[in-house]
């Protein structure tokens, strides 16, 4: 039932978590920043927008990103296999690079090649990461991993290899060139407007409840540590946002699947020997 | 004419019910002796075959072919002087057989009835237009056997039929491109047929025996020499780099040939070796071999990105996912077994459909190359939709070469506490998943690209095209339910994307917006024609001379590890 | 009922049609943390699709005639225009010379005008507001740049300069 409700409210905790973070990230700045509520405050608005679209493709396959990242975080909720999950979670980001490349449009383009490239930096991480819980608890269920004991020590590299993930899913400095909004406009998000818009913009919310939900895999059944990992994750992940400048796409995909792959790579040799 | 294509189409329908009649009455393993009027005549092809090469080689002055020709003439004639004593059946059909019938006959002959349509409007003589379909087979009646014998002669006789029907076919067309390439298939073919002999004269010196089941049940694990020569031919068959040329030349063929040696046959016969071998593989052999077969899958994949020619985009995934295969069937395990014979079923069907469609695009578009498909849903949503299933097979849950991929990682994983060095594996196969991933979207957003205000205009495409890729559809929508049945993963992460993959389209029927206004893309308000083209990864050369000499390394530390 | 959520979550387009770069620096200054305009809600997106709000700077040139209307196209409705500057309202130092159209409402209606060279960041978070109270009221019918059409020449006593209309795309359109 709690399950359940979850999975129901999902877009709305992510919203509220987006909604806090603007706070967090205006005070960090030293000024007052726009309201809690503000997420859904724009949500309104979007809806009562006049939709635009471009072509027919283009929007539903906007819709098909945000149906199945709902789809990605219920399976998480539940329980699912941690793999499928993630390869799952491929589908809903190659939904958006279709919709990137499905308009003829320079910045639609560019932002979508950019998806791909971050999604070949990260998506190796995240399968060794799946791998990395599967040799500590015999399983890939995630229900299994989280009746665990926590696996962050015999974890820790893949940990901070995952840390290096976070900003390019929620498109923080300094790994957001596939945003990148002052330079590309928002990439993939371009041509959408209106109430189109919106389900990307809840996709968006959807993402932090994707991203945080894995960190919590790390803590397994202790609560305490979770919510000490979130947080210290949630502020370091602000604090660095504010602090660091975007650097390069092919600067991006080095650091990353290099930094990435060798901690992985040492992480699960370590576990093999144990 | 109508005679001709009933009694094609009749004798597929025949072949594809005896194969299944053939999976559901399985019992027992099937096994049977020939008489020795067929070992002469076999001793006589052999000699017919080898000669032919040798001639072809001399004909067209092609020094490896007449080398590789010589030597196996000399090795054969060393093999045929010795005679061992342990004997057993030369004909076993087991389990694996099976399912190879399967993939033979039912996608095979879907194709060859995609091929009575294609060959039409190709400009050969009827004599010519006739014998490449009974070429086609030919083909499949030598995969038929080659599948079901016991016997390393034999299968060395089959072997060498099937690089010998390759060669013919690649080169159909006759022309100067084609002849190269044939001849390139032709050399290096040869060297799986050398690899072969020499297993065959290894396994006589030690074991006494030329059957595969004495061979593998009696393997010491010191002395592998045999299992390793099979090995490398099995490399050979794959196309697995650095031999990978040959496939990737055989694209100059026509469509239907390209799409049977990619699916059906040819190539399907190096992870059927490698699952007839596996359980005479030791720890090493088998680390070995699936540290090169990912790294295969590695590195086929990177070296596609920076294709565009369409066919070739599809003959480098092919290798890389024969890499997949036959480091699944190293691994041995239940699970990684079981995984391979999914993905060689699917694999089949998916790149059957693919290669269909890249014949249609050829023949009712005149498109050959990625950057020119530029907006074909505008032209042919059917073609189209053909395409997104035959990529979405391949990569994305429910269907099965996602399942195989999905089991693969497990088993992988489960390998690493018996040898931290499957480690490498698994990051190869992590990143060869991605690239694959990356490549066969690069080629599906082109597909999409439409303007804010483009009419349609449909191009009709004949019913021959389109059945054959109804019934592969068909095929793979059974595979799916057939993996719900056996539950390789549950039917919740079964139907979920089944459900999305089918919203999508229907979706895309349905809705068309009429309501919301439409707008011209964002172009910071200019308003300038923009041409958008397709990207690529430019790849060095010196990547591709590394991957290649990586890989020659990788079978010399195969056969010297095994001999020291 | 959406009405009311407009007016929390504006989002900005801003254009500089031929300003001297005084307004576009004040107007960051505006969203920058000193006057904070983000905590009404104001997003600077730079992407017409996803827009509220169009602040133009500049006395619009001949050459940006056609990409403020080709935006101003591109924003959905209900959308407000203000016209940040002196130069934006009428025309400012440059009115009356060759190169320039004397304002951004020759071409498109205007909503809000805050004078002034260049206007201070006061000024442009009172007028965002003030445009805020404008796009509560708007409901979401089109309003069309009446200079695109043949029988909408003159506007409130302001004739175009053009004999004819200015067609969007023409060819001898370029200058």
């Amino acid at each position: 039932m709690i399950e359940m409700l979850l999975i129901l409210f999902a877009p709305l905790i992510g919203g509220l978590l987006y909604g806090f973070e603007r706070i967090v990230r205006a005070r960090m700045q030293n000024r007052q920043g726009p309201p809690l509520l503000q997420p859904f405050y724009d949500m309104y608005k979007l809806i009562d927008k006049q939709a635009f679209i471009v072509n027919p493709y283009h929007s539903i396959l906007g819709i098909m990103h945000f149906v199945t990242l709902w789809i990605v975080v219920a399976f998480i909720i539940l329980g699912q296999n941690l793999l499928y999950v993630i390869f799952l979670h491929l589908l809903s980001t190659i939904f958006i690079i279709l919709a990137g490349f499905s308009v003829k449009s320079i910045y639609s383009h560019i932002g979508a090649n950019r998806e791909l490239l971050a999604m070949l930096a990260y998506e190796p991480i995240l399968i060794m990461m799946a791998v990395g819980f599967f040799m500590l608890n015999g399983s890939f269920d995630i229900s299994i991993i989280r009746e665990k004991e926590a696996s962050l020590f015999p974890l820790f590299l893949l940990f901070l290899a995952y840390l290096t993930v976070i900003p390019i899913k929620l498109k923080k400095s300094p790994f957001d060139a596939t945003e990148a909004h002052q330079e590309i406009v928002g990439g993939v998000e371009i041509e959408f407007s209106g109430v189109f818009f919106e389900f990307l913009y809840m996709a968006k919310w959807l993402e932090y409840i994707f991203v945080y939900l894995l960190l919590f895999l790390f803590a397994g059944n202790n609560i305490l540590l979770a919510t000490a990992l979130f947080l210290i994750v949630f502020l370091l992940l602000n604090l660095i946002d504010n602090a660091t400048a975007r650097i390069k796409m092919n600067h991006l995909i080095k650091i990353v699947l290099g930094v990435g792959i060798t901690l992985g790579m040492c992480n699960l040799l370590g576990l093999s020997y144990v | 004419m109508r005679l001709k294509n009933l009694s094609v189409i009749a004798f597929v329908m025949v072949l594809s019910a005896l194969s299944l009649g053939n999976i559901f009455a399985y019992g027992v393993p099937f096994e049977m002796n020939l008489p020795d009027v067929f070992h002469n005549l076999f001793i006589f092809l052999d000699a017919v075959v080898l000669l032919y090469f040798l001639w072809q080689g001399i004909l067209f002055k092609h020094s490896y072919v007449i080398l590789f020709a010589l030597v196996q003439m000399l090795l054969y004639g060393a093999v045929m002087l010795l005679s061992p004593s342990v004997v057993s059946s030369d004909i076993l059909v087991d389990n694996i057989s099976s399912v190879m019938y399967l993939v033979i006959n039912i996608v095979g002959g879907i194709i060859i009835v995609f091929a009575l349509e294609y060959i039409e409007s190709e400009t050969f003589t009827r004599v010519r237009k006739n014998s490449f379909i009974a070429m086609l087979f030919f083909f499949l009646a030598v995969m038929n056997f080659i599948v079901s014998t016991n016997n390393i002669e034999i299968f060395f006789l089959l072997f060498e039929l099937t690089t010998l029907c390759s060669y013919v076919l690649i080169g159909y067309r006759g022309d100067e491109l084609s002849k190269k390439n044939a001849l390139q298939a032709l050399w290096m073919n040869q060297i799986g047929g050398v690899a072969i002999l020499m297993a065959l004269i290894f396994s006589i010196l030690q074991y006494d025996t030329i059957y595969f089941d004495v061979l593998i049940t009696n393997s010491e694990p010191l002395y592998l020499l045999p299992i390793v020569f099979l090995v490398l031919a099995a490399f050979v068959k794959g196309a697995s780099i650095p031999f990978e040329n040959w496939l990737l030349g055989a694209m100059v063929a026509p469509t239907p040939v390209s799409a049977i040696l990619h699916s059906a046959t040819m190539v399907k016969i190096a992870p059927f070796l490698m699952l007839k071998l596996f359980p005479a593989m030791s720890g090493f052999v088998s680390l070995t071999v699936t540290l090169i077969g990912t790294f295969v899958f590695f590195s086929a994949s990177l070296l596609a990105l920076s294709k565009d020619y369409f066919k070739e985009i599809l003959g480098l995934s092919t290798i890389a996912l024969l890499g997949l295969m036959m480091a699944l069937a190293a691994i041995g395990t239940p699970e990684a077994i079981t995984a391979c014979l999914v993905l060689i079923v699917f694999h089949a069907i998916s790149k059957a459909l693919l290669f269909l469609q890249a014949g249609i695009l050829e023949k009712s578009f005149h498109l050959k190359y990625v950057d020119d498909i530029d907006g074909l849903v505008n032209r042919s949503p059917l073609v189209v939709f053909f395409i997104i299933i035959g990529f979405a097979s391949l990569t994305l849950p429910p269907f099965g070469a996602f399942i195989a991929k999905f089991m693969a990682i497990e088993s992988i994983a489960g390998e690493i506490h018996n040898n931290p060095l499957y480690v490498f594996a698994l990051i190869f196969l992590a990143l060869g998943s991605v690239f694959l991933t990356l490549l066969y979207f690069k080629v599906m957003t082109k597909l999409f690209a439409k303007e804010a205000d483009n009419k349609s205009q449909y191009v009709k495409i004949s019913k021959y095209y389109t059945i054959p890729s109804f019934l592969l559809l068909a095929l793979l929508v059974i595979g799916v339910y057939i993996s719900f049945e056996r539950e390789f993963l549950s039917s919740l992460e079964l139907v979920v994307p089944l459900l999305l993959i089918a919203v999508v389209p229907l979706l895309f029927a349905t809705l068309l917006f009429q309501k919301a206004d439409r707008v011209k893309e964002y172009n910071c308000g200019e308003k300038d024609e923009i041409q958008l083209s397709m990207y690529y990864f430019h790849m060095p050369r010196n990547v591709q001379l590394t991957i290649s000499v990586l890989a020659t390394l990788g079978m010399w530390i195969l056969v010297l590890g095994v001999l020291l | 009922m959406y009405e009311k959520y407009r007016k929390k979550s504006p989002w900005i387009l801003h254009y500089n049609a031929g300003s001297c770069n005084g307004c576009d620096i004040e107007i960051l200054a505006a969203l920058a943390p000193k006057y904070d305009l983000e905590r009404f809600g104001v997003i600077n997106t730079g992407n017409p699709k996803q827009s509220d709000i169009f602040l133009i700077t500049g006395p619009v040139t001949l050459r940006s005639r056609e990409r403020i209307v080709e935006l101003y196209t591109q924003i959905p409705e209900p959308k407000v225009v203000v016209a940040v500057g002196s130069c934006s309202c009428t025309g400012g130092v440059f009115r009356d010379m060759y190169n320039v159209e004397d304002g951004v409402d020759r071409y498109i209606p205007v909503d809000v005008y805050i004078p002034g060279c260049a206007v201070s960041p006061e000024l442009i978070i009172d007028g965002v507001v003030k445009g805020l109270d404008i796009l509560e009221q708007k409901t979401k019918e089109m309003e069309k740049p009446f200079k695109l059409f043949q029988e909408a020449t003159t506007k409130d006593g302001i004739t175009s300069r053009r004999e004819t209309p200015l067609r969007v795309g023409e060819d001898n359109e370029k200058n």
